[in-house]
């Protein structure tokens, strides 16, 4: 059964492509679509199941220090460079050594925020809290890879919240 | 032990006699042939020391460094150039090569005592012995970083723009050299309390050029050093 | 803010103005203050727990017309004070991957359903007509044991408590598990035989006390990771204070280890028994505590694996029929067995050097020390899982250094509700409610009573555990079977020759319940559209015995309902004169006619709360489907199992006003320390310590050796693999791969390899490989220089990639107590892909 589904997929993979392309990934309406919604094997598995199929390269890291849009402000920024080989140890925390409130002139690199700062008392310290020692459990890199399927979460300033100026 | 003396003496006999029936040619040509065989010997014995595989003949290397090692830009890449030990930690000029091999020796005897036999001891002197090559390629501005990574010949295009940037503003004009940024390329760091990043040059030699091009330049150096000292 | 410019806002705005025209942005016309007043920037926040792992860090959810916008850490929330790790942050968009169910799947062929069909959206009635039919039909034809459910320790309190009603007390099935088989049922064995009570002794507060944490078999740092912020925090923030880590491989955790210890797979056993050796040999044995407080047993050796009987290794195995035989010895008796375990013997069995055992040792040893032992699926996915989490609680009792602040053996768990659905609700296969079983008649009239059904009801066998449902599945002898919250294709060991066997088994109807296509909904007959995390009220328990309550914050999309209304609605397709037997129901006649929903929420007690009581500021689909607020309703009838004896809950609406509290919660009081005068309002004044689940109030010390694992490394397959987690993606992935910036973060599965094994056999970094171990293969690409740094011998695959799936390649062998599955111990090869 799973095998029928393949050839059929396969058959409409050109146009069902094109709606993805115009919809952004959005719900389609020919049956199959709705039926499975994607043909993507990292979500429902290959076709036919159980199959052992190649596993391709993975995608290159995101190497272009540009800084990205966050969805909401409360969410940690991603970090757009590489940081293969970067050691974040008990003994060293490269992160820190550009990131850090005293280096932030001559490196470049944005501060960590002020939150950081902060004990599990809420008190302020003069340094990075050591509770965010590891900075790797918040913020990670991203590969230039497609996402697998589209993600309808809505923009808060979709739904009303307009910024200060913008009217 | 009798026998011992008789054949010591006979071979001084055979020694100190001028040669009579030998030829002054031969003989020259014979030492000649013979010091290029010792010679060849010598450094085919010394080079054998220069290998991966013969630092790496110590458990002490092969569990600790060198797992490091692999884990590194140096070990796998795009195009498979790689550095083994020696290309880092043995200098190829003949001179600090053999400088460097007789210092080498005290590590045969920590090697004998055991001072890092163990992971637990390796772990304790980690950061001395990781001083000891950051002193040494201070000194000698990262020699053997740029046997393989000239400064002059970066690309900078086709760096990183971050790279780029810090390569030029740092390296470049020599306010840096790759060691003091690139510290634990190779290997896990020891507790680097109260080092600060490389980058951040101390205010001593801020403006000043770390590079000692020829000799000339060491001893204006020193003797500008002498002179600050003095007032 | 009169709406005048000043000259130096106009000089500003003409500046943004040029900017923004080379950017191609249009930029508002003038600046004004904000547009509708602040109102239109208000978002309604409120409190919910994560979704994700079993540390159950609060969540501040905000939400804008009816759609989650943001979500922050809650800095009022104890466990986590602001705090979330990259999933937590992200929890605003896994309600929203495009691709989420709307409507129930049914597999038809000429309009009607067949096994080699294909999917078509159908309604909620005929989806239900067909299920019931196909149970109706099992029923009648093989009898209850051949109906089953594979349940979650991410179900709510309230589904969770539902399903084990329906299924017991509904179809008279014992053959409901949770996927927490899995994860953490060597954990609740192994309390069970030490304390007879489930659940750590200890809270999280222990991390703020403890002047030494050892992880055992745990990666805190990708798997807790703001559990590991707080060991951190102790670690960095206070010079004295040592972290040990022990795995077969070198993870993130061990970054912040002052001892790191790599072991040889499946020798920890080893180390356990060493140190027990070590305290006692040194003296530094806590005898007050050990005379007052403690028993000491041998346990049979010899078990098995857990395998299929027919295998070689369970025929070799005397013990395979009952392994948890424990006979009484004495304290002179234990110290001779341990005494075998020497520094030198372990060293070597364990490959780890003598100086860190010591050093570890030593942490115990020392009075002075408060030590907190942690561990997750290292320990409980073992073959000797049980055995593994009694030993550390052989040095924590030896010691005394147990149920005070900063002496605590920990055990993590990895779901949200494992502790809080999956174990004291009680849906294991052999459980009731508040650590009753079914296989005592005493605790099956209790449930009968409080559940107000006829005595003889409830089934007295233990049904089907996780990995034996599969193997009946496959066998045709379970063939009614309904899954929900989990994703087991993906998850359970030899997938392919055993699990996946089963759902397409021509004789089995198989329905799956989950919000998305996963690889198990996609095996299915039948799948239902489900309504996730805060799109319904619910509950959940951590691992702190924290129970947390939230509420419906949006609206599901679609058709998409809540397990808890799928499995009510579907109790009302069946009558108890088609499920119960005559003779029952004739010395009860007034139970006939009626419909299991009557029977199990329709009672006088789950119906007992009209829907005024709900916050009319919040929405509830079930309760309004339903006419009674049916979530308070079963969890005050659950709470009633638990109260009065040290499982006691507060009533529920506390529970809204609250960030959690920890039972047993007597008059309003969360209990922190248990066992402990002072801390458990259980322990009587003068008692000091009383281990009250055990009949005479003491723990129990185990004798038991090491046993080599069920499968080693050979010439053949010649490597150990361990299958675990990453940090960005949780379980399967089935939420978190559908997050853009979860899935580029760890865009897809790897097999971590060491560098120079690889190089060795001529592997390069970036290769692609077979992984072929003797039950399956899969593909993968080699990484040498990744987070997980593994020494010659050993790989790690992650499981959350249903591209590669692991588990066709690991092994069925479980704890043959906990009937847990181990997998993190088999035996593979590596073959480079030629190309």
């Amino acid at each position: 059964m799973r095998g029928q589904d393949y050839t059929r997929r396969r058959l409409r993979r050109p146009e069902w492509m094109v709606v993805v392309a115009g919809l952004l990934l959005f719900v389609t309406t020919t049956a199959i679509a709705q039926v499975i919604p994607t043909v993507m094997p990292q979500l429902v598995g290959r076709s036919p199941a159980m199959e052992t199929g190649p596993a391709a390269p993975l995608p290159k890291w995101i190497t272009d220090d540009v800084r990205k849009e966050r969805n909401y402000p409360d969410q940690p920024p991603v970090i757009p460079h590489s940081i293969e080989g970067y050691q974040l140890s008990v003994n060293t925390n490269r992160c820190l050594s550009c990131h850090r409130r005293e280096f932030t002139q001559e490196s470049g690199a944005p501060m960590i925020s002020v939150t950081h700062y902060m004990t599990r008392e809420g008190q302020m310290l003069a340094d990075v809290s050591p509770r965010r020692y590891f900075c790797t459990a918040c913020h990670v890199p991203q590969a230039d890879a497609k996402p697998l399927v589209g993600n309808t979460f809505k923009d808060m300033s979709e739904l009303g919240a307009k910024p200060a100026g913008s009217e | 032990m009798e026998w011992i003396r008789k054949v010591v003496l006979w071979a001084w006999h055979v020694v100190s006699t001028p040669a009579g029936t030998l030829s002054l040619g031969f003989l020259t040509l014979g030492g000649f042939v013979g010091g290029v065989m010792f010679w060849g010997a010598f450094n085919t014995a010394l080079e054998l020391t220069n290998t991966e595989a013969f630092c790496t003949s110590c458990h002490e290397m092969r569990d600790n460094v060198y797992q490091e090692l692999t884990r590194t830009i140096h070990f796998s890449n795009r195009s498979g150039v790689r550095a083994t030990c020696p290309d880092c930690h043995v200098p190829h000029n003949w001179t600090d090569k053999i400088a460097r091999k007789m210092q080498a020796s005290k590590e045969v005897w920590g090697k004998i005592f055991g001072t890092i036999n163990t992971r637990p001891k390796f772990l304790e002197h980690r950061l001395e012995l990781a001083q000891h090559e950051w002193a040494r390629l201070k000194a000698n501005d990262s020699l053997e970083c740029r046997n393989c990574h000239s400064a002059v010949a970066m690309d900078l295009q086709r760096q990183t723009e971050r790279a780029a940037a810090i390569h030029t503003r740092y390296l470049l004009p020599g306010r840096a050299t790759c060691i003091d940024c690139h510290k634990g390329i190779a290997h896990e760091l020891p507790n680097m309390q109260g080092i600060d990043p490389g980058w951040k040059v101390p205010p001593e030699l801020e403006g000043e050029s770390t590079t000692s091009s020829t000799p000339i330049d060491e001893l204006r150096q020193a003797m500008k050093e002498l002179h600050a000292s003095n007032f | 803010m009169t709406g005048e410019l000043t000259r130096r806002d106009i000089l500003k705005a003409h500046a943004a103005g040029i900017a923004a025209a080379t950017a191609g942005i249009a930029l508002p016309a003038a600046a004004q203050p904000v547009p509708g007043g602040v109102t239109a920037l208000e978002i309604k926040w409120s409190k919910a727990p994560c979704r994700f792992c079993g540390t159950g860090c609060g969540v501040m959810v905000g939400v804008k017309e009816g759609q989650v916008v943001a979500t922050h850490g809650d800095m009022q929330a104890e466990v986590n004070r602001g705090l979330n790790c990259i999933k937590g942050y992200f929890l605003s968009k896994i309600m929203y991957g495009a691709d989420r169910l709307k409507t129930p799947l049914l597999r038809k062929r000429n309009g009607a359903y067949a096994k080699d069909g294909e999917f078509e959206p159908v309604s909620w009635d005929e989806a239900f007509d067909v299920m019931a039919e196909q149970a109706k039909r099992v029923l009648k034809e093989k009898g209850p044991t051949a109906v089953g459910m594979f349940g979650s320790g991410q179900w709510t309190i309230f589904e969770g408590y539902a399903a084990t009603k329906l299924m017991r007390a509904g179809f008279r099935s014992n053959n409901l598990d949770p996927n927490a088989r899995h994860c953490m049922a060597s954990a609740a064995y192994a309390f069970m035989r030490t304390f007879g009570m489930d659940e750590p002794m200890g809270v999280y507060d222990d991390f703020e006390h403890a002047d030494a944490f050892v992880l055992w078999g745990s990666n805190m740092a990708e798997m807790h990771p703001i559990l590991w912020t707080r060991v951190a925090d102790r670690r960095l923030g206070q010079p004295h204070v040592r972290v040990a880590v022990l795995s077969t491989f070198t993870h993130r955790s061990m970054d912040l280890a002052d001892i790191p210890i790599i072991f040889t797979p499946g020798t920890d056993l080893a180390i356990l028994n060493y140190i027990a050796n070590h305290i006692i040999q040194t003296g530094r044995v806590n005898q007050d505590f050990v005379q007052r407080h403690t028993r000491f047993v041998r346990g049979v050796t010899e078990i098995g694996y857990g395998l299929r009987p027919e295998h070689p290794l369970e025929k070799a195995a005397p013990n395979a029929a009952d392994p948890t035989k424990m006979e009484p010895i004495d304290f002179e008796a234990f110290k001779a067995f341990v005494s075998d375990y020497t520094l030198a013997k372990t060293a070597e069995l364990t490959g780890v050097d003598p100086g860190f055992l010591e050093q570890l040792a030593e942490l115990y040893a020392d009075p002075d020390r408060k030590v907190m032992s942690l561990w997750t699926m290292g320990f409980n996915q073992h073959v000797r899982g049980v055995w593994a989490n009694q030993m550390v609680y052989n040095i924590h009792l030896l010691t005394g250094k147990i149920s005070e602040p900063g002496n605590s053996p920990f055990s993590l768990t990895g779901q949200p509700s494992a502790c809080g659905t999956a174990r004291e609700v009680g849906t294991f296969a052999h459980r009731l409610p508040a650590d009753m079983t079914v296989t005592n008649p005493k605790h099956r009239e209790r449930a009968e009573e409080i559940w107000r059904i006829p005595k003889g009801i409830i089934p007295d066998k233990p049904g089907y555990h996780a990995v034996l449902q599969d193997r009946m599945l496959k066998d045709g002898k379970l063939n009614f079977y309904w899954v929900q919250v989990n994703n087991n294709i993906q998850a359970a060991p030899n997938t392919s020759n055993e699990t996946w066997q089963g759902y397409r088994n021509p004789d089995n109807f198989i329905v799956v319940s989950d919000a998305y296509p996963t690889i198990t909904a996609m095996s299915a007959d039948l799948i239902l559209p489900a309504a996730m995390w805060v799109e319904k009220e619910g509950a959940y328990g951590n691992a702190e015995r924290r129970t947390q309550v939230w509420r419906q914050l949006v609206q599901a999309p679609g058709e998409a309902r809540s397990d808890l209304w799928q499995i009510a609605e579907f109790s009302k397709r069946f009558t108890t004169d088609e499920v119960w037997p005559a003779d029952i129901l004739e010395s009860n006649p007034e139970y006939r006619g009626k419909t299991l929903f009557d029977v199990i929420f329709r009672n006088g007690e789950v119906d007992r709360f009209p829907l005024s009581e709900i916050d009319p500021a919040y929405d509830n689909h079930e309760a309004k489907d339903f006419g009674f607020y049916i979530q308070k309703g079963l969890f005050e009838e659950y709470a009633t199992f638990g109260r009065g004896h040290g499982h006691d809950l507060a009533p529920f609406n506390m529970y809204h006003e609250v960030r959690g509290l920890r039972w047993p919660v007597v008059d309003g009081k969360e209990t922190l320390w248990r066992y402990r005068e002072g801390f458990d309002p259980f322990v009587k004044p003068g008692e000091g310590v009383n281990f009250y689940g055990q009949p005479d109030g003491k723990a129990v010390i185990i004798a038991v050796p090491y046993e080599p694992p069920a499968e080693s490394p050979d010439e053949e397959y010649d490597i150990w693999l361990v299958t675990g987690r990453v940090l960005e993606h949780w379980h399967s992935g089935s939420m978190t791969l559908r997050v853009p910036e979860l899935f580029r973060a760890f865009p897809g599965a790897v097999c971590f390899m060491n560098a120079d094994d690889a190089r060795k056999r001529g592997i390069n970094q970036g290769a692609e490989v077979r992984i072929v171990s003797r039950r399956g293969e899969m593909r993968a690409r080699i990484d040498t220089r990744g987070r997980n740094r593994m020494p010659p011998g050993v790989i790690f695959v992650p499981w959350f990639d249903a591209s590669k799936l692991i588990n066709k390649v690991t092994l069925d062998a479980t704890d043959p107590i906990s009937k847990q599955t181990d997998f993190k111990k088999c035996a593979v090869k590596i073959i480079p892909v030629a190309v």
